[in-house]
């Protein structure tokens, strides 16, 4: 299950699993998304290619108008797919307290 | 109701045996030969407007439209209408809606008088709608295909025999419509699965067929597509500046990604060919396939290239990795991280900082694509970098085509009859440990004089100063074996080139358990009345060489003994 929440402040929350057949519905929720937003991942257990494949599309929308991705509550699991596919490099992550 | 024929008694028969019996003989030949030309195999367009016309001319109607229910954005979308274009409309809406949800026939003689009725069509095609007749369109297997509509009688309103005949025409065209949209999935699906077989083919058409020959080195690749292709390609090739180690996997399945990932090796192969460096290389590349693919894909991508007579490998990382090496000294395996985001996911402006890894002999660099480690098998449970982990410790020193083969035979029993989801590329590359040198000697104190011929044989030119001090100490080992040791099989010494100097290895079976660092230190501060016979030698043999380890195996009782020594470590005079 996966569910993605953004709230009027701007601030996205994203629940479950963000996998290839959710990433439709990550893109159509964070594609409402301006300015600089913060992802709450503190609830994300697992995310696939094709999440990072939505939080990079974001990304560069973002960019383009000054903005960008925060992504907070990152867990070591997760960490560790953004350490290792690089993605460190374009997101600013924020670890699990 | 239901729109099968032969449910539709009550309202149109009054023979039970033919329900067709009561419709006017021309109504009744206009069905058939509606039926007979809805019998042909039509596309869904040719269809729908195939079964309006007929539908218009039959009830004399001025338009006849059919809304075809989408269950994945619950709407209803009409496909055709004379002269307007697609309509969306949320399901329940209108009289559309109230006829899909009641899945039974509405007849509105005057629709302006009907609540129901939704004015903003008629605003915005500027036709006026007088009266419609609506029919649910339910597929036989009783699932709503979508409606049709009859609009405007041409002199008048529909009656009762118009309502009979339209339900007739209504079960016809669900049918037809039914087996037109499952025909185009299937024609869908072959041209997917057609599209896919090209980009396997494309795909796998760059790998390298056969791996490269390069004394001193072992390669070997290997690329295991899914079922719905992925995107991963390797290279293993010789260049001008060396061994050119590629893994690349594109984000997605299907054409795309394949072609990117072929066009990254072909432009790989270009730019090492024309004499780039690596890191030129690495952000042209990054910025040409971005401007090429779409804003959510990307390559992770190792591309590197090994000097052979250095033993140096330069790599930069998009993404790729962990990038594994293992040490054969100890068996470590040290996990890199990528040097930067994958290929084409960002522009880069300056370029990317290579890494450099050293192969000592018999160390090997494992790129291992993520459908290895990711792979599940039925119940979901992924196959894990633990079990890679593993693999590799057992298999490491080994020929690469024989860990490569672990890791897939581990795999395939692991994962079962699941299906490959994700590509699986596996790029090793191993240094051949320095193949040493190796003879038996009977354990006689005269065998010594073999042994010394043998050291000289094997000990390189370039080590030559370091002989003196390792036929000391395979001399002191040696004796130690003939007159302390129980067993009488020959032992083994083994004499192999390492950085910097030579590492000596003496086996000796059927021994008891013996170890060197257990034996006490001679003190030789003693006065000479105190010191005991004996122990010297041990002693000096940790003073002269770099490292000496001891292991004794009580299951073969096998003991063996290695030691190093380099040019690093100055030579103690042996007449000390």
């Amino acid at each position: 299950m996966f569910s993605i929440d953004v709230e009027t402040d701007g601030r996205a929350v994203m629940v479950g699993r963000l996998d290839a057949s959710q990433a439709a519905t990550a893109q159509q929720a964070l594609d409402r998304t301006q300015g600089d937003v913060t992802v709450d991942c503190s609830a994300l257990e697992y995310l696939s290619s094709a999440g990072l494949g939505v939080l990079l599309k974001t990304q560069k929308r973002l960019m383009a108008a000054k903005g960008g991705l925060r992504l907070v509550g990152v867990n070591r699991a997760l960490q560790e797919i953004f350490t290792y596919s690089g993605f460190d490099k374009i997101f600013q992550i924020v670890p699990a307290a | 109701m239901s729109a099968e024929p032969q449910n539709l008694e009550p309202a149109i028969a009054t023979d039970a045996a033919s329900p067709y019996a009561t419709l006017p003989p021309t109504a009744f030949e206009q069905v058939l030969e509606v039926t007979r030309l809805l019998a042909a195999p039509f596309d869904l367009a040719t269809m729908l407007a195939t079964v309006t016309a007929a539908a218009r001319h039959v009830l004399h109607a001025e338009r006849c439209s059919v809304w075809l229910h989408d269950a994945t954005t619950d709407e209803m979308v009409l496909e055709i209408a004379s002269d307007m274009t697609r309509v969306r409309i949320p399901f329940g809406h209108g009289l559309v809606g109230a006829c899909a949800r009641s899945r039974e026939r509405i007849n509105v003689p005057d629709c302006y008088a009907d609540p129901r009725f939704d004015r903003e069509t008629d605003r915005r095609s500027g036709f006026r709608t007088r009266c419609i007749l609506s029919l649910p369109l339910i597929g036989h297997d009783g699932e709503l295909v979508g409606v049709m509509q009859l609009l405007n009688r041409t002199d008048g309103v529909f009656d009762a025999a118009d309502e009979r005949l339209a339900v007739v025409l209504a079960a016809q065209c669900a049918m037809a419509l039914q087996r037109a949209r499952m025909t185009d999935a299937l024609i869908e699906g072959e041209q997917m699965r057609q599209q896919l077989a090209l980009a396997r083919l494309v795909q796998t058409s760059t790998l390298p067929a056969t791996m490269p020959v390069l004394p001193g080195y072992d390669c070997f690749g290997l690329s295991r597509p899914a079922e719905a292709t992925g995107g991963d390609t390797f290279d293993l090739a010789l260049i001008d500046q060396g061994l050119l180690v590629v893994l690349g996997d594109a984000t997605g399945h299907g054409i795309a990604p394949a072609l990117s990932v072929t066009q990254m090796h072909g432009m790989l192969r270009m730019a090492f060919r024309l004499g780039a460096d690596l890191e030129t290389i690495f952000v042209e590349l990054n910025n040409l396939l971005g401007e090429r693919i779409a804003d959510d894909r990307f390559i992770t991508a190792f591309i590197g290239v090994l000097d052979p007579a250095t033993h140096v490998l330069r790599y930069i990382s998009g993404g790729q990795g962990p990038i594994l090496h293992r040490h054969a000294a100890d068996g470590r395996v040290s996990r890199h991280r990528p040097d930067t985001f994958p290929l084409g996911a960002m522009p880069m402006t300056e370029r990317c900082a290579a890494s450099t890894l050293v192969f000592e002999p018999g160390d090997a660099l494992l790129l291992l694509s993520d459908g290895l480690a990711e792979a599940h098998d039925a119940v979901g449970d992924v196959f894990g970098s633990d079990r890679v982990d593993a693999l590799i410790a057992a298999h490491g020193d080994g020929p690469m085509a024989a860990l490569g083969q672990a890791l897939l035979d581990a795999l395939q029993a692991f994962v079962g009859a699941s299906p490959q989801d994700d590509d699986i590329t596996l790029v090793l590359v191993k240094r051949e440990a320095a193949r040493g040198q190796q003879r038996a000697f009977e354990r006689r104190v005269d065998a010594l004089a073999h042994l010394f011929s043998f050291t000289a044989e094997a000990i390189p030119v370039e080590h030559r100063e370091l002989a003196g001090t390792i036929d000391f100490v395979l001399e002191e080992l040696f004796t130690n074996v003939v007159k302390y040791g129980a067993g009488r099989a020959p032992v083994l010494v083994t004499i192999r080139s390492i950085e910097n100097g030579v590492e000596v290895t003496l086996d000796e079976p059927e021994a008891e358990p013996f170890d060197l660092a257990d034996a006490p230190d001679v003190d030789i501060d003693l006065p000479i009345e105190q010191r005991e016979p004996g122990g010297l030698g041990l002693h000096l043999i940790r003073k002269l060489v770099d490292a000496v380890t001891c292991t004794y195996d009580p299951q073969s009782r096998h003991n063996r003994i290695t030691f190093r020594k380099t040019h690093l470590q100055p030579s103690t005079p042996l007449d000390a």
